[in-house]
């Protein structure tokens, strides 16, 4: 570790619809150093994948538009390329793996065609050796009778397996990172931890960074080393994985931890939701996003948006009152009292 | 992929079997009495009656449907009883065919391909000029009726004679078919295309708008194709999917499609040649001419079918 490879300051990403403007990012800034694994922690609509499309550069503009930030990727801020130099780079050192596998594989070509094109393009691989790079890359992902599926279509696969071949594509030019959004949410729970264990595997082997878009604490848990957690559109709180499940300083962080179901907990436990719904993305309140919904609001949350502060061990919160969460947040997430990670 | 073309193809013979029976019972039960229109209204009716029985139209209706369809799929399907007279229906039909396919060929070959590439485009460049300017044109192509078109482009060419007559002239069809590569093809197969650009281009445009907001088009620029990789390779081909069922009707039309033009212009093809025959109640060419009609129509529908599996695996691995 210790390269920074991938920079994000203050991005923002706005859509204009006939309704006004949606803000669906708000200033994101983060960075990530080569071979780390970010988590990026969020509900629908925080703008976690916006984030990302962003990043990618995948926003159809208009209705997108991209008014402030930078994207630094090895030292050239992507937001800057001609479309062609970010051609190239996409699928090529950031590649993107897609929520639904069900979709997002083309109906009427091949597995094979669909591998084999982008190592074609980015890499100007002979036909014959992208192909025996597929069949590599399908045994790297576990696919049985790799050589066998290749001329194969994608309704031929089950729907874990779609998204392995997804896994497959992505890693296929070696990227140096690789942003998953929501890679398990269509799938079911023993395919999901199929999925994550290779995603884990192929991490160890290839030593790429990984962004992991993610509603789901839980899934991202044993696999990120830190994480983004975002709310509309803003981060409202980072820190090192342990340290966020140990020591959460943000009220949708405890929101969100209190939401997991736990197996230690008797069956009496409910489920603790966090009412009320996110805001606006028009029209949004003044203040902080999470004021209406935040059982911690004092008058200054409904003045003033709180930044992102230092408040432990690389660890930010964007919360007026996270002294008020620290003391609090064990009793509503009905937990002994853990200490805090140090360094 | 076989067994499905066969599932298919053996349905073909029972269909037409059906087709050609209500064809034939609405010929023979159908109004008008096809020996009072040869013979006239006043003849003896001694003498109507012989002639019906010369004819066989005195027997039971199974038997003359059989003696009918067994000299159909021997290619003859009768005479002329009137305006023809004498004349085999095969030969008429043999005769006016070749005319109103070439036309037609015609019309498809500058529209379709111009109307796919236009639907591409404006489906491309969505809400910019073009797809402005070709959505006009789309909804004039649509809503403008070929019968009221004809007269006026007639005229607005005419007005002009003197000015240019040696540029126009040669385009202004006298009437009468000269074959495909006479100037006299251009305003008849101008007029028979532009309903058929605007049906493509509509079809095109929506097809490939809805295509290319599907989420394996954004994977495929995530991989950091080309952007004319993106289009032809991955979201023209799920296009085709739903453009294949026009093409399948265009195709059949060429058979049938230009009744009104063929009407206007004198051109002699096969719509002229059923128009006439309905008006002098020529029982057995429109007989012929129906059934050959929906045996195109079926025909083609197979083939939609099975262009259908080309197109899309999932239909083809079912």
């Amino acid at each position: 570790m210790g390269n920074v490879l991938l920079d994000v300051r203050n991005l923002r990403t706005e859509f204009v619809t006939q309704d006004g403007v949606v803000h669906a990012v708000n200033g994101v800034t983060f960075a990530l150093e080569e071979g780390e694994t970010l988590g990026l922690v969020g509900e629908s609509g925080s703008g976690k994948s916006v984030s990302m499309l962003t990043v990618m550069r995948l926003i159809p503009m208009p209705p997108g538009r991209i008014p402030s930030g930078e994207v630094i990727f090895q030292g050239q801020d992507l937001l800057k390329l001609s479309p062609e130099e970010m051609r190239q780079i996409r699928g090529n050192k950031i590649a993107m793996v897609f929520q639904d596998p069900m979709t997002s594989l083309n109906p009427v070509l091949t597995i094979s065609t669909q591998i084999t094109e982008s190592l074609e393009l980015h890499l100007g691989m002979s036909k014959d050796k992208a192909r025996k790079r597929a069949v590599e890359l399908l045994k790297m992902v576990n696919i049985p009778e790799a050589e066998r599926r290749l001329d194969d279509y994608p309704h031929q696969f089950s729907g874990g397996m779609r998204q392995r071949v997804m896994i497959a594509m992505g890693l296929s030019c070696s990227p140096q990172l690789l942003i998953a959004d929501e890679p398990t949410t269509a799938l079911d729970v023993t395919i999901q931890a199929q999925i994550t264990d290779i995603v884990k595997r192929l991490k160890s082997e290839l030593g790429m960074a990984i962004i992991w878009i993610t509603h789901d604490l839980g899934v991202i848990a044993g696999l990120a080393d830190r994480i983004n957690v975002m709310y509309s559109g803003y981060i409202v709180e980072t820190a090192h994985t342990k340290e966020m499940f140990a020591n959460p300083l943000h009220p949708y962080t405890v929101g969100l931890l209190g939401s997991i179901p736990r197996l230690d907990e008797g069956k009496k436990e409910k489920l603790t939701p966090i009412e009320g719904l996110p805001p606006d993305l028009v029209n949004m309140p003044t203040g902080c996003p999470f004021h209406d919904r935040c059982s911690f609001r004092t008058q200054k949350c409904l003045e003033e948006n709180p930044p992102l502060m230092s408040v432990g061990v690389k660890h930010w919160s964007a919360c007026w009152n996270y002294e008020a969460v620290r003391e609090k947040r064990d009793e509503i997430l009905h937990r002994e009292i853990l200490q805090p990670v140090t360094a | 992929m076989l067994a499905y073309i066969v599932q298919r193809l053996i349905w073909l013979p029972v269909l037409l079997i059906l087709i050609s029976l209500v064809t034939f019972a609405l010929g023979l039960y159908g109004p008008g009495d096809p020996v009072q229109v040869m013979m006239g209204l006043h003849t003896n009716p001694q003498i109507v009656e012989q002639v019906r029985q010369e004819y066989g139209f005195d027997q039971p209706f199974l038997v003359q449907y059989w003696n009918y369809i067994t000299n159909a799929l021997q290619g003859n399907f009768g005479y002329s009883l009137v305006k023809y007279q004498g004349q085999r229906v095969s030969d008429l039909i043999a005769k006016r065919l070749p005319i109103t396919l070439q036309l037609n060929l015609v019309a498809i070959l500058w529209s379709v391909p111009l109307g796919i590439a236009l639907g591409i485009f404006a489906a491309l460049k969505r809400k910019s000029w073009l797809d402005v300017f070709v959505r006009g044109v789309v909804i004039l192509g649509i809503s403008l009726p070929v019968i009221g078109l004809m007269p006026v482009l007639d005229f607005a060419l005419s007005r002009k004679h003197e000015l240019g007559a040696l540029v126009i002239g040669p385009f202004l069809p006298p009437g009468g078919w000269r074959g495909i590569f006479a100037p006299h093809i251009i305003q008849p197969a101008f007029i028979l295309g532009l309903g058929l650009l605007a049906v493509y281009t509509r079809q095109t445009r929506a097809a490939m708008i809805e295509v290319m907001s599907a989420d394996y088009v954004r994977t495929a620029r995530a991989k950091g194709l080309k952007e004319w990789m993106v289009v032809m390779r991955h979201a023209l081909r799920n296009a085709w999917i739903p453009l294949i069922t026009i093409i399948g009707f265009t195709l059949a039309g060429l058979f049938a499609g230009s009744f009104l033009v063929e009407q206007f212009y004198s051109i002699p093809g096969i719509g002229a040649l059923a128009y006439e025959s309905l008006l002098s109640k020529e029982y057995y060419v429109i007989m012929a001419f129906t059934l050959i009609a929906a045996t195109v129509y079926v025909i083609i529908n197979l083939i939609i079918d099975i262009a259908y599996a080309f197109v899309d695996p999932r239909i083809r691995y079912k």
